[in-house]
């Protein structure tokens, strides 16, 4: 009999440093001389990862309870589309936010109530909600994209730099570290990996595990509807395709950031890092002069190949 | 031709060094109902797992229908025509009687394609011969048809193979009493047919109901063998407890005194599976709920820690009413609950032993917003000391802990939850006896410190040396009290 799970462990959760190193030096290698190490192309990669980094944190707390949220892509246009009508209508940048996170809320709480309290798979329920929420945010919008103008909520939302660092970048950070230490710092956290590790122990350990699900998926909204608004003052306007290739995206790089799928680990920083490796694996073989079916193709591929690496464990267990 | 189905002699089986047969002789003429008891951990499910192929033997000799066997897969044992019917219904609720009859082999084929017209014909004629063809429809679904019939499916599905010897474990434990009649006819008829039966259960009075002949094993050794006719309930008792009641300490027991200031109050209970229970806790005592497996008492306590919906009844803690309605209803209460299957109900297996600790305790260790590791930590490491967990240090996963180990953690996070009252479900099953002595003991010191326990334990020894009161269960009632010693024998025969 097995007596420890620490060594295997540990390299488990190394994983994806290793992963993202790896990657990072091959393309450092190969692309040097059309400008990968570049400042401008790493601030680019601090950008293009800073929204799916933020959502990766909601999704890290899904997948700790063993639910999933496939919804939260819609979320992205539909709060978007939102905060930019609201900017057009008001003139007001609080309003505006509020509106965009309202959205997001409004989901969560929907998935949430499903998920917990009906008793619906959260494959299922989000599932639906994707079709309503996305049909929604065309229908709102009229298939038109929403330009915002006002410099203040583009500078906040998006599109800012203090010095040569982008305000994207302190978003994400800011999203991180509060996510990490909410996940493994406070009781709320602990709740929710004893609700995935083990739904009935954790019952009967007085966990609400309900309420610790409906709140997950509230979170995960939440996020996803404040990437939308980033998405939004980054692009300088709402469009309804916002956020529509990002699903498996966030899901790729929280499984790679070392969360089980199965619940009950999860790491944040992880799932920033696995967030980091999406950037740079985008921006590589962009600049590697693939077009986007190759691109597609080759993503789909590394994907797989890092997530079969992280996900071995469960195995001969 | 040798008349003995089954001749098993000098069986010898060990896990780990530790020897849990010791030299069985088991025999089971052709044609008999042979009946096969003995306490828990007397050997009898690993006798039946080396009879099936599950297990091999370490040494011994077996010898079906006079011919001496060795099997090393269940497929070799069925080859060899030996089926078993396990406790723990095996079908999937999905499909229908006929589909789940033939789930593992269907050997009716058209090409490909499994030829339905023929498998229901096959398990039609099998439901006729245990003679429910007409009470179990072929195409129902096997989650809309009762425990009893679902039990008898079972059945029909180990004949499908065309057995000559057929175990069945433990196969009244969920049933009411109409269908134990149906399936002590259905034995009858089987036996009538010519194939030997094994019948391993917990009541002994249904020996004498439906076996020819019983055999009791003791510590992994034969300890009686006779016709049925021949010996009693009494017989029956005293062989399976031997001389001495091994193991737990017994306890200085008090006289029960009645103040009006019970801790719990239990008036007339009533969930889905327990009805109209009452009972009463006082301060400072051991409650013991002595009942067979399948008498309610596991639910008893789900019903009092919120896990089962309660549909009537009153509870009270400390005089005041309490409604508990969830877990966390019943910690707010001050209830706590070490459950039956420390792995499944009791431990997030993946957690360190401090996680699992503190777990019902979160509030108590946070700082405002933020967990107190320091809080967290001297926890742990006090219930850790206290129960004497053997650990490496509080970090360790509670997956790879012993059983024992395991269990002690469940109670110290019981503990943790600062609950006046503690509900142990069978907290010593599968657990080492030095570890058994060290749970009695912290759950004793609890009591001493004016708490109030209520103790389930399928080792009716631990009820009957360890509490101070006990109530008997039976088929969702409670039965009887016992406010004055009792031995282990007289509570043996209480719940049968």
């Amino acid at each position: 009999m097995k007596i420890t799970g620490f060594g295997p462990k540990k390299l488990k959760d190394s994983v994806v440093y290793i992963v993202f190193i790896g990657i990072f030096l091959l393309f450092s290698v190969i692309l040097f001389d059309r400008g990968f190490l570049t400042s401008g192309n790493l601030l680019n990669i601090a950008r293009q990862s800073a929204m799916i980094a933020i959502m990766s944190v909601g999704m890290t707390f899904v997948l700790c309870t063993a639910e999933i949220d496939l919804s939260f892509g819609a979320v992205v246009a539909l709060s978007a589309i939102t905060s930019a009508l609201a900017m057009r209508a008001t003139g007001s940048i609080l309003l505006s936010v509020l509106a965009g996170l309202a959205s997001g809320l409004l989901v969560g709480a929907i998935n949430g109530i499903f998920v917990a309290w009906v008793g619906i798979p959260s494959f299922l329920v989000t599932l639906g909600t994707t079709g309503i929420v996305s049909g929604v945010a065309r229908w709102v919008s009229r298939l038109q994209s929403i330009p915002i103008d006002n410099d203040l909520y583009i500078f906040l939302f998006g599109s800012g730099d203090i010095g040569p660092i982008p305000i994207l970048f302190f978003w994400t950070i800011f999203i991180a570290i509060v996510g990490s230490v909410v996940l493994k710092k406070t009781a709320f956290g602990r709740k929710v990996l004893a609700t995935g590790g083990n739904k009935i122990s954790a019952l009967y350990s007085g966990i609400k595990t309900d309420r610790i699900k409906f709140s997950v998926m509230v979170i995960n909204s939440l996020l996803a509807a404040l990437a939308g608004i980033l998405y939004t003052g980054r692009l300088h306007g709402a469009r309804y395709t916002l956020g529509e290739n990002e699903v498996m995206v966030v899901i790729a790089a929280v499984i790679i950031g070392g969360t089980s799928m199965f619940g009950g680990r999860g790491s944040v920083i992880g799932s920033v890092i696995g967030a980091l490796i999406m950037g740079i694996l985008n921006n590589g073989l962009i600049l590697m002069g693939l077009s986007v079916d190759q691109q597609l193709i080759f993503r789909g591929i590394i994907i797989i190949a890092a997530v079969s690496l992280t996900m071995r464990e469960k195995k001969g267990k | 031709m040798n008349d003995f189905a089954i001749e098993a002699s000098e069986i010898r089986k060990g896990f780990d060094g530790v020897v849990v047969l010791d030299g069985v002789d088991f025999s089971v003429k052709q044609g008999e109902v042979h009946g096969l008891v003995g306490a828990n951990g007397a050997g009898k499910s690993t006798l039946m797992k080396i009879l099936n192929g599950l297990y091999q033997m370490d040494s011994g000799t077996m010898k079906v229908f006079g011919i001496q066997k060795h099997f090393n897969t269940p497929d070799q044992a069925r080859e060899n025509g030996i089926a078993m019917v396990y406790q723990d219904l095996s079908l999937v609720g999905t499909l229908s009687v006929t589909e789940n009859i033939f789930l593992a082999r269907n050997p009716y084929r058209k090409g490909l394609l499994i030829d339905d017209g023929k498998a229901r014909q096959k398990a039609k004629s099998l439901l006729e011969m245990i003679g429910v063809d007409d009470t179990i429809h072929l195409d129902a679904k096997v989650s809309d048809i009762s425990v009893g019939q679902q039990q008898l499916v079972e059945i029909a599905k180990a004949l499908a193979s065309d057995p000559k010897i057929l175990i069945l474990d433990e196969p009244t434990a969920s049933l009411s009493g109409t269908e134990i009649d149906i399936l002590f006819s259905v034995i009858r008829k089987l036996r009538d047919r010519g194939i030997s039966i094994i019948y391993i259960t917990h009541y002994l009075r249904d020996i004498f109901k439906i076996c020819d002949s019983v055999t009791v094993l003791r510590d992994g050794k034969t300890v009686l063998k006779e016709k049925a006719g021949n010996t009693s309930l009494g017989d029956l008792i005293s062989a399976m407890m031997g001389e001495t009641s091994s193991g737990v300490s017994t306890w200085d027991r008090k006289a029960r005194v009645e103040s009006e200031n019970a801790l719990l109050v239990v008036e007339g209970l009533t969930t889905d599976a327990v009805h109209d229970a009452s009972l009463c806790v006082y301060p400072g005592e051991i409650v013991g709920i002595a009942g067979l497996l399948g008498s309610g008492r596991t639910e008893l306590l789900k019903a009092l820690f919120g896990c089962d919906r309660i549909r009537a009844g009153r509870i009270e803690v400390e005089g005041k009413k309490v409604f508990i309605r969830s877990p966390s209803d019943a910690q707010d209460a001050g209830i706590a609950l070490a459950p039956e299957d420390r792995r499944r109900q009791g431990l997030i297996l993946d957690f360190s032993i401090e996680q699992n600790i503190v777990l019902p305790a979160l509030k108590r260790i946070s700082r405002g917003l933020l967990l107190d590791e320091g809080k967290s930590g001297k926890m742990a490491d006090s219930m850790i000391a206290h129960l004497g967990v053997k650990a490496k240090n509080r970090q360790q996963t509670v997956r790879y802990l012993s059983g024992g180990n395991q269990q002690k953690v469940v109670v110290a996070k019981c503990l943790s939850s600062d609950a006046k009252i503690l509900l142990l479900d069978d907290p010593t099953f599968g657990v080492d006896l030095h570890s058994k002595h060290e749970i009695m003991k912290i759950v004793k010191e609890f009591a001493g410190r004016g708490g109030g326990v209520v103790f389930v334990s399928s080792e009716f020894n631990e009820i009957s040396s360890f509490c101070d009161v006990v109530y008997v269960m039976k088929k969702g009632r409670i039965t009887g009290v016992v406010k004055e010693f009792m031995s282990e024998e007289r509570l043996m025969q209480m719940v049968q």
